[in-house]
């Protein structure tokens, strides 16, 4: 995605306090990080006020990125998910794992999980199916927990390898696997059910 | 996960491997065991499928469009609420030169690097311990210069009492003494016309306004007052070359 030198004086150039390296910087990053933002946090809304903290903390802490210590993608990735941690623990929806059948609430009467996600059952056509699908992934991916959310949103949305996961994750590179393996099985399993039960 | 061993690989070990399995960069004698052993093992085996069928889902994710206004909100909320801001930002991280480290960088730096020179040291240290030797032989204790006191008055009696101690110094030393006297006798010797004490004495009880002889003799020198030494007192003093004596001697 990005070439060394390129970038480092794309950062020299914002540091200089050319305004226009700076914009191209948020041109070239605020889909990818906008994306994580999304597929972590979950909400539209959510996901762009946590790129604009993403953009002023990088635009505040550009100075401490050495590019010798790793790539910028990984400097900024890291920066946004140590954002989203601390956007995690202030809104304190920890929600580990969740079986599809279990309730989202202590309520018996309460909705499971399954019956929370989208009918899937009567699609208009293809691409609005497709949507709906995207929708239904989306919210399962949401009902796994941080740890495995967030290493699978790395892995297979943002085609990061193990090790920049394991650096900005701070994991060994076992972990980072093994998350993703368990993450991907749990995420199969909510699917499954869920589909089960539309069909 | 239970740490079965089938067909020879642990599930622990088949679960490091499930990724590179599924990225496909697993091959050979590795890959025909992780196959193996995904057939045998009950719980290995469905994790394999579930893995496979997670990764599918998830490549059906396609990238979300960001909404269009994010990137000017971000400029906004960045360079275009404050455009100095990262400038400002990037100054602050520069260290600020203040005017004292600027002298110590430009003045006491090189001057201390040539201090730091074991030949600077050594002459330094030479120097020093040849005035506190000095010192110590002449009297000066550390104690004394702490009382010494810088008033102008103060000043100017230490330099008189110096003075006058070097003046007394001099003229109590025994060879001055023998000059003197030796000096002495031969003016003697030379102009015994001289008047005697007591009418000098005359002279300065005299209240006739008229210029004393002495001082004429002294401060009037001109070519008919000048004394000239003779030598009417034997051959040894004939050789003695013609001197002209004036004392200037100052006492305090």
């Amino acid at each position: 995605m990005e070439d060394v030198q390129v970038v480092a004086m794309l950062v020299r150039r914002c540091i200089a306090g050319d305004a226009a390296a700076w914009e191209e910087i948020v041109q070239s990053y605020n889909r990818r990080i906008y994306n994580i933002c999304y597929r972590f946090a979950g909400s539209a809304d959510d996901a762009q006020d946590l790129t604009q903290e993403v953009f002023i903390k990088m635009y505040r802490t550009l100075t401490s990125y050495d590019p010798s210590k790793g790539a910028f993608v990984t400097w900024v990735t890291t920066i946004t998910r140590n954002l989203l941690v601390d956007h995690f623990r202030k809104t304190k929806q920890d929600r580990m794992t969740d079986s599809m059948d279990s309730t989202a609430s202590d309520h018996e009467d309460a909705q499971p999980l399954s019956e929370q996600i989208p009918d899937q059952s009567a699609p208009p056509d293809a691409h609005v199916r497709s949507r709906e699908v995207s929708e239904t992934v989306h919210q399962a991916l949401g009902k796994l927990s941080p740890e495995l959310r967030e290493a699978l949103i790395l892995r297979d949305l943002q085609d990061m390898d193990y090790r920049e996961i394991a650096t900005v994750l701070r994991v060994p590179e076992g972990t980072v696997k093994s998350r993703i393996n368990r993450g991907r099985a749990e995420l199969a399993r909510l699917l499954q059910r869920t589909y089960r039960q539309v069909m | 996960m239970p740490d079965h061993t089938n067909n020879g690989m642990q599930c622990n070990e088949f679960d490091l491997l499930l990724s590179d399995a599924l990225d496909g960069v697993l091959s050979g004698p590795g890959l025909d065991r992780f196959e193996a052993h995904a057939r045998a093992c009950k719980t290995c085996g469905p994790l394999l499928a579930e893995a496979e069928a997670g990764r599918q889902w998830l490549k059906g994710l396609t990238e979300v469009e960001p909404p269009a206004s994010l990137v000017n909100n971000i400029l906004a909320s960045t360079t275009g609420v404050d455009t100095q801001r990262l400038r400002t930002t990037a100054r602050a991280q520069q260290p600020r030169v203040s005017w004292l480290e600027h002298v110590q960088a430009s003045f006491l730096e090189p001057v201390w690097a040539m201090v730091r020179q074991p030949r600077f040291a050594m002459s330094f240290g030479m120097a020093f311990f040849a005035l506190s030797v000095s010192l110590t032989m002449a009297g000066v204790k550390p104690a004394d210069i702490s009382q010494i006191s810088l008033r102008p008055t103060a000043i100017r009696r230490t330099y008189y009492n110096t003075q006058a101690r070097v003046v007394r110094y001099f003229n109590n030393a025994r060879y001055v003494y023998e000059v003197e006297a030796a000096l002495h006798g031969i003016k003697r010797n030379l102009n015994p016309a001289e008047p005697s004490r007591s009418k000098q004495n005359e002279h300065k009880n005299d209240t006739t306004q008229q210029p004393e002889q002495k001082q004429e003799r002294n401060y009037s020198q001109t070519g008919e007052q000048i004394i000239l030494a003779s030598v009417p007192l034997g051959p040894s003093l004939r050789d003695l070359p013609v001197v002209s004596v004036t004392t200037y001697r100052r006492f305090v």
